[in-house]
């Protein structure tokens, strides 16, 4: 007992959600074969950001990596929390990427979180800083999370390549969460956005604001994006453009969709090819990203595709009771997310978490939609 | 009894009330007191609040005290048939509680006990069952048993008093969450003088009120009866036991933990023959207590340390409490009871066994029967159970004869489960499965006798496919040195299989080598029923080898046809059952399973992990993004077709449609099960409308139908809930709204977590919830050190508690703690201390502290008298508001309190720093004006700039600061010089200048470390009359060596000699003496050339002559002075004797005069009443 026993895994996959869980059920692990057989092996920048990010906000937490970065020890602390602390994310992943993990982790702190992140803040491969303002920071209100203190602040924009965005996120904590039973979607009332632009015309906006409610207009009158047009030292270092939706029903579901146009990075296309790819124009922009938004309004569940794995770490979080939400088809991210919880939580007394089909839908399940998850 | 038959017809004298004495004055009392209530209700206005004022108070008050009533609502997970509850006899030696246990067991079962062992379970009433357990009579047993009890009954000895283990284990009760307590009072048919009686009751009763509330049940078992306690007491006292509520303890109902109460050892004989000390498989057997157990769980067993549980199985409860018919009371059939440690109770269920034990005069007596009247029976038909039992007793036949005889196949090395050894009774356990064996009662064979049977073995499956003969001899290759044990014991106990058994057999085998372990048999399952351990098996059937035989494929068919296709298979893969904790095994290297590295028995875990990576392609680094946009296939919204499709999905649509429709919005999705869910959630919202049954099929009715129930009783129970709490707020409206809204709530929500998992079936409940609370759980622990059933007491009850998330961690917990009042002497800083926190017991090394005004967390030597203080110190951690009771001495044989401190964990953390003071002293090496140069403060250049700026100060009371590091050529001797180059040499200024012979000093503080010790008590793991040794302290040790306490010389107080200063006279300068003015000048005395007239003068010495007159003057002088003396006081011997005279002569003066007067009056008098006559 008195040696620690670390939980061996293997590969960088789910990184961030091994750490958290690892924190949060005060599980050490150990992490083999990063990477170990690709050309540039061990972890990528953002991990190790994100690992300092972790060893910032919790108290006496130990972090060892081995030299090629292929192997990661993590002992987990406690999480402390705190004000006035600040995070350069670096420019490999967005804020977003950072975001997820830090809002649980904070909510089980000891004290509020209040932490300024700094890099790229709208992201096409991470959910946008807009949108965890419009659909995240909700969600922890239905497990019983006080909005007072719940705050994102976005100060400053970035964008891929170079960054430069600045979020201010306040966390509060809680005793317990609040297990729910949520599966009634509801009807789409309302749908409203948020477009931003940096370093290129406010004209980008207003294409895309048009394309989108040129699809929206068939379905729903009450559409408002608002535009977000930042310049100077406000919108960071690199041009770019994006928008993100949210869909909001009569049961109180948030539904969002959201993307961001910008150039990509320069590590990404050095290898493959030099020249800069053409952007999506910002018209194309919007109708793609309406008719995301509308592809997750159809699958029907109370949440998108991407908040999935934050719902069912919330209902874990839970205490013993069992949750039931409705979710649509499951994310491959959601179905990691349910094996981890199972693998660090469910030994303890929480029961694993059971993705519970309705027998008589049982004929492809990957398109039947309501399931239940039962998390306690 | 008696009496009741004839007492209908019987006069009874009428009563007569009491017309004097107490009695009386008391009743009188009663009286008026209702007569003024009822005063009050007569005339409720003289009652009435006259000032606004004071009603406003009373009000608040009342409301306050209402308030104040109130407890969180707490759910309650528990959600199967209770556990019995556990009911702990405590008291001191010899006050009689396991008489108090037998006649408790008597009044409820009518049994007769001899012994009082272990736990004893008893079915007490319909709902209810009780267990008894004897709590032991040290304090390692009473702080096991405070940790379990759901009631204790504290026994004291009525004509002795209260004895010190009362009230320790009082405190350890109240630190481990306080469970119910009841006292009761024994040995007062000591008392002959029933005032005394009377007086002493009152007193103890009083006593133990102060120790637990006002109004604390105290019983009196008023003397014996024939050896036992009087009927009506016990039948009293058993009436307040079964109607005692209890309430969950918040540490009990967080962590699930069983008191076990069967013990089996279940390693293989074999082993134990060949080396008595190997690690013991053991199996504990016991309720499920607190909450649910989920497998994987890790469990500490107190006083033996922490293990992972080998095996959990639910088994039969042994003793259930009776089907809930109506009617009144117990059936004799239900009046059970379970005491498998006591001995009693003949059938004994394992998993998948039972045993019947026979005692030993009876199993005599068969065998005399059959060989007396063996013959003359014969000819009859006898009994085939009878034929059987006999046949097995019957041992005529050597092995060798009977295996030449028979064609059994025998495989594996199967142990069967032996007892717990201390247990007599079980020497001759006969199982069920013993049946099937050829010779068991001759459990061992020689060793060649293996060898023919490996052989026998191989010919017989030979029409099987060969290929199991091989694995079986590739596994005693692998396992050299095990089966080289075995070779050479030459006993082993073996198993036969008939023909119709291989396959069972067989399976088992394969299991036993995938897990090369040498596992007891009745742990692998053999029930078909069990559907984990199918499944286990299924594993490791596919990972065995390539060729999986007919029998093989129908069970994996069976099976897989079994496992209804859900989401569950494709989201954690088809094993479900496996527990997690294979992951985490692989730390240990050590370990077999990878010590093996060959691919043909794979670790269960990597055979799990290969098939759940096979459904994501193995990709072990795929890319972390919770955001998963197929932009490929995004469908064209502007299409009116699909348009139409989700239609109904916005507010914009079909209201009624999207009710029915949105919970399946493909249109071709079945629409009741939508319905259902819509149904369910509108339960959710409130909202509750009649659902349009319409064309929907009749399963759906059925469905709905049951919904409906459910629905309804969720809200009986909602309103149920809300019932209870109006019961107790009629009156309030605003306030007990809210607290009965939060019960409803929680009502709601534990029905709905009920109705949910009672949905599933049972294995994958077990799976998602764990065993329920109340379940008779067996569980299995391997490699436990033989010393726990070498030293197995049943008189000590084994507790088994789960260790929740982070509880196996170790580090250092900081705990508010305070010095038992009772405990004689301040506990030292760093002297090992005994703590008990949570299930665990252990020692460590305590650091105390106290918080300072400015939160700096100051170690203290000895902790306060009468205050808390911080104590940190290294241990598993134990989560906040765990109670902690501290002992330093573990031994039974002292007369003082041996609870030391109690104390709560405020957090587990590593943040608390705790500092003392610390002085660095330094001498100055060289002083300029008012900056001197500091050395042997600092030993380097880099600690100076450490404490640049650090304020210091002389003794003299100048302050100063240190500046930086001297250097060289200021500070100290340069080199070329020959001075020593100095490092730590520090400039400092003061704010006067110092002298050399200053001392100064700065004052910091350091950080001190706490102790990184722990020791668990191991006390299961020693004869329990021994006292637990542990690290000792300081002061015992200097005790046992005969050491003394080493001094400080420089610590100690000496008399201080000041020497007289020697002050150099003062000498003024020349120049200034001229510049002074007159008055300041020092007066210009010249110096004498010649000496003074007094110095001058010579001594006078006398000569002869003038010596003699010199003597004889003095002579003369002397008798002068000596005839002076005796003169004065021989005068003053006279004036006193004059004085005497004069006093004397004065009294009789007086006295004369006195009676002059008294006649003279005498004579006025005569005249006054002759002249008053005469008038």
């Amino acid at each position: 007992m008195g040696k620690t026993t670390y939980k061996r895994l293997k590969g960088s996959q789910n990184l961030r959600q091994r750490l958290l869980l690892s924190t949060l059920s005060s599980s050490p692990v150990l992490i083999e074969d990063i990477r170990a057989e690709e050309t540039l092996p061990g972890l990528r920048p953002h991990e190790v950001s994100l690992l300092r990010l972790f060893e910032k906000v919790s108290d006496d937490c130990a972090v060892e990596i081995n030299e090629t970065g292929t192997k990661l020890k993590y002992k987990p602390g406690i999480v402390m929390g705190g004000r006035h602390i600040l995070h350069d994310c670096g420019v490999s992943r967005s804020i977003g990427y950072f975001l997820e993990p830090l809002i649980l982790l904070g909510l089980f702190a000891k004290k509020p979180l209040t932490i300024r992140l700094k890099g790229i803040t709208n992201d096409s491969k991470d959910p946008s800083v807009d949108t965890f303002r419009s659909t995240t920071l909700p969600l922890l209100k239905r497990f019983g999370v006080p909005l007072e203190g719940l705050n994102l602040k976005i100060e400053s924009r970035g964008s891929p390549p170079h960054g430069g965005g600045e979020v201010v996120l306040a966390i509060p904590i809680v005793q317990s969460l609040n297990a729910v039973t949520w599966t009634d979607v509801g009807m789409v009332k309302r749908i409203r956005g948020v477009t931003f632009s940096t370093k290129v015309s406010s004209q980008f906006e207003n294409s895309m604001i048009h394309a989108a409610r040129g699809i929206f207009n068939n379905f729903i009158p009450d559409v408002h994006i608002f535009t977000d047009h930042k310049a100077g030292l406000q919108a960071g270092f690199s041009p770019g453009y994006g928008i993100s939706l949210v869909a909001e029903t009569t049961a109180g579901c948030f539904i969002s969709a959201d993307t961001a146009i910008a150039y990509a990075r320069a590590e990404e296309t050095g290898d493959i090819e030099d020249e800069k790819k053409e952007l999506m124009p910002p018209t194309e922009v919007g109708e793609q990203i309406a008719s995301v938004l509308l592809g997750e309004i159809e699958q029907g569940g109370v949440v998108d595709s991407t908040h999935q794995g934050l719902l069912f770490l919330l209902c874990a979080l839970c205490p013993q009771d069992v949750s039931k939400v409705r979710v649509a088809k499951l994310s491959p991210y959601g179905i990691e997310t349910l094996r981890h919880i199972r693998d660090f939580l469910g030994a303890a007394h929480r029961p694993a978490p059971l993705v519970h089909q309705p027998p008589k839908l049982s004929a492809d399940y990957l398109t039947a939609s309501p399931l239940q998850v039962f998390l306690g | 009894m008696a009496l009741d038959s004839t007492g209908t017809d019987q006069s009874h004298k009428s009563h007569r009330s009491r017309q004097a004495g107490p009695k009386k004055k008391a009743k009188s009392d009663k009286k008026k007191k209702i007569i003024s209530e009822n005063d009050k209700k007569q005339n409720p206005k003289a009652f009435a609040f006259s000032s606004s004022v004071k009603a406003k108070r009373l009000q608040s008050r009342s409301v306050e005290k209402e308030q104040r009533r109130l407890h969180v609502p707490v759910i309650d997970r528990s959600y199967g048939e209770p556990a019995p509850y556990v009911v702990v006899v405590h008291g001191p030696p010899k006050v009689g509680k396991s008489l108090l246990i037998k006649c408790l067991v008597k009044h409820y079962t009518k049994q007769n006990m001899s012994e009082v062992r272990g736990p004893i379970t008893i079915v007490s009433g319909k709902q209810r069952r009780v267990q008894f357990v004897e709590c032991p009579n040290d304090i390692n047993g009473m702080i096991d048993a405070a940790k379990f009890a759901d009631l204790a009954l504290l026994l004291i000895d009525g004509s002795y008093g209260f004895e010190m283990e009362t009230f320790e284990f009082l405190n350890i009760l109240q630190v481990h969450g306080f469970p119910k307590v009841m006292g009761v009072l024994t040995h007062l048919d000591k008392f002959k003088d029933v005032k005394k009686l009377k007086k002493t009751k009152q007193r103890l009763k009083h006593r133990f009120w102060t120790e637990i509330y006002d109004g604390a049940k105290l019983f009196y078992l008023s003397g014996l009866i024939h050896g036992k306690y009087p009927k009506r007491e016990i039948h009293n006292l058993a009436r307040f036991i079964s109607v005692m509520k209890f309430h969950p303890l918040s540490w009990r109902a967080s962590h699930p933990y069983i008191l076990v109460d069967r013990f089996e050892d279940v390693t293989p004989p074999e082993r134990v023959r060949v080396n008595k000390k190997c690690d013991r498989n053991v199996t504990l057997y016991g309720y499920l207590r607190g909450c649910n157990m989920k497998k994987g769980t890790k469990v500490h067993i107190a006083g033996v340390g922490d293990y992972s549980l080998a095996g959990m199985t639910g088994l039969a409860d042994p003793c259930p409490l009776p089907s809930a018919a109506k009617k009144k009371g117990l059936r004799e059939k239900e009046k059970l009871f379970y005491a498998p440690m006591s001995g009693l109770g003949d059938l004994l269920y394992d998993k998948d066994a039972v045993y019947i034990n026979i005692n030993d005069h009876l199993v005599q007596f068969s065998k005399v029967d059959d060989e007396k009247g063996g013959v003359a029976r014969k000819g009859r038909d006898r009994d085939v159970g009878e034929f059987l039992v006999k046949s097995l007793q019957n041992t005529q036949y050597s092995i060798d004869e009977k295996l030449e005889k028979s064609f059994i196949s025998l495989f594996g090395r199967k142990p069967n489960t032996s007892s717990g050894a201390q247990d007599g009774a079980k020497g001759d356990l006969e199982t069920v499965e013993e049946v099937g064996e050829i010779e068991p009662s001759e459990r061992y064979q020689s060793e060649e006798e293996i060898e023919s049977d490996e052989s026998g073995e191989e010919n017989d499956g030979h029409d099987r496919d060969g290929m199991e003969a091989s694995d079986q001899d590739q596994a005693v290759q692998r396992d050299h040195l095990r089966e080289h044990v075995e070779y050479n014991s030459g006993r082993l106990r073996r198993k036969a299989f008939f023909g119709n058994d291989v396959d069972h057999g067989d399976l088992r085998d394969s299991d036993e080598e995938n897990e090369n372990s040498d596992d007891d048999t009745d742990n692998q399952t053999s029930s078909g029923s069990d559907f984990s351990d199918e499944d286990e098996e299924l594993n490791e059937i596919d990972d065995d080898m390539g060729n999986i035989s007919k029998w093989k494929e129908s069970l994996m068919e069976r099976t897989v046809s079994r496992q209804n296709t859900n989401l569950m298979q494709l989201v954690y893969g088809k094993s479900t059952s496996t527990p997690t904790t294979t992951l985490n095994e692989a730390h240990d290297s050590s370990e077999d399973e990878e010590s093996d590295g060959d691919d043909f028995f794979k670790p269960k875990g990597e055979g799990k992990k290969n098939l759940r990576e096979g459904f994501d392609d193995g990709d072990v680094n795929a890319e972390d993004c919770s955001k998963f946009t197929n932009y490929e296939n995004i469908k064209n919204w502007k299409d009116e077709e699909l348009i139409q499709s989700i239609r109904d999905l916005f507010v914009t649509g079909d209201w009624q449609k999207s009710k029915n429709g949105n919970e399946v919005p493909e249109a071709n999705s079945e629409e009741d099960d939508g319905a259902i869910y819509g149904d369910f959630e509108d339960l959710e919202a409130q909202e509750y409308k009649s659902h349009p049954t319409g064309d929907t099929g009749k399963g759906e009715i059925q469905k709905e139908g049951n919904l409906a129930v459910e629905e309804r009783r969720l809200k009986k129970l909602a309103l149920r809930a809300k019932k209870d709490q109006g019961k107790f707020h009629r009156n309030q409206d605003t306030e007990s709204s809210y607290f009965d809204k939060l019960k409803e709530d929680i009502e709601l929500r534990k029905q709905r977590n009920i109705s949910e998992l009672n949905d599933l079936d049972e294995p994958t409940r077990i799976e998602i919830e764990g065993f329920r609370t109340g379940t008779y759980l067996r569980l299995e622990v391997h490699d436990v050190p033989f010393e726990m059933v070498e030293y197995f007491d049943p008189c000590h009850p084994i507790l088994v508690g789960g260790i929740g998330l982070a509880e196996e961690n170790v580090g250092y917990m900081q705990a508010r703690l305070k010095r038992h009042r009772w405990h004689k002497k301040l506990l030292k800083n760093r002297d090992p201390i005994i703590v008990s926190i949570g299930w665990r017991r252990y020692q460590t090394i305590p650091v105390y502290a106290t918080e300072d005004q400015n939160g700096r967390h100051r170690m203290l030597k000895y902790t306060h008298e009468h205050m808390h203080c911080l104590a940190m110190f290294w241990g598993p951690l134990a989560p906040p508001n765990a109670g902690v009771v501290a002992v330093q001495n573990v031994s039974n044989n002292q007369a003082t309190f041996r609870i030391t401190a109690t104390a709560v964990v405020l957090e587990f953390n590593h943040a608390a720093r705790m500092v003392k003071k610390i002085k660095l002293v330094g001498y100055p090496c060289k002083i300029f004006k008012n900056t001197a140069l500091i050395k042997d403060m600092f030993t380097s250049d880099l600690e100076v700039s450490r404490f640049e700026g650090a304020a210091i100060r002389t003794v003299s009371g100048i302050r100063g600061q240190v500046k930086k590091a001297a250097k060289e050529e200021i500070g100290n001797e340069p080199k070329k010089k020959g001075g020593q180059p100095g490092e730590g040499i520090a400039r400092c200024t003061f704010e006067d200048k110092i002298k050399m012979s200053d001392i100064v000093f700065l004052r910091a503080w350091t950080q001190v470390e706490v102790p990184r010790f722990y020791n668990p008590l191991s006390t299961a793991l020693q004869p329990r009359d021994q006292t637990w040794k542990g690290m000792k302290t300081t002061a015992e040790l200097r005790r046992e060596h005969n050491l003394p306490i080493p001094v400080n010389r420089d610590s100690l107080y000496k008399p201080i000699e000041r020497k007289p200063k020697k002050f150099n006279p003062l000498v003024i300068p020349k120049n200034l003496q001229a510049a002074l003015p007159f008055a300041s000048k020092p007066k210009d005395i010249p110096s004498r050339k010649r000496p003074l007239l007094e110095n001058r003068r010579p001594a006078v010495v006398m000569e002869p002559h003038e010596r003699k007159v010199h003597a004889l003057v003095q002579h003369l002088q002397l008798i002068r002075s000596e005839k002076m003396k005796k003169r004065k006081l021989k005068e003053e011997k006279r004036r006193k004797e004059i004085a005497v005279e004069r006093t004397k002569d004065e009294q009789l003066a007086r006295k004369r005069q006195r009676e002059e007067r008294r006649g003279r009056y005498r004579e006025q008098d005569k005249l006054k009443k002759k002249m008053r006559r005469n008038a």
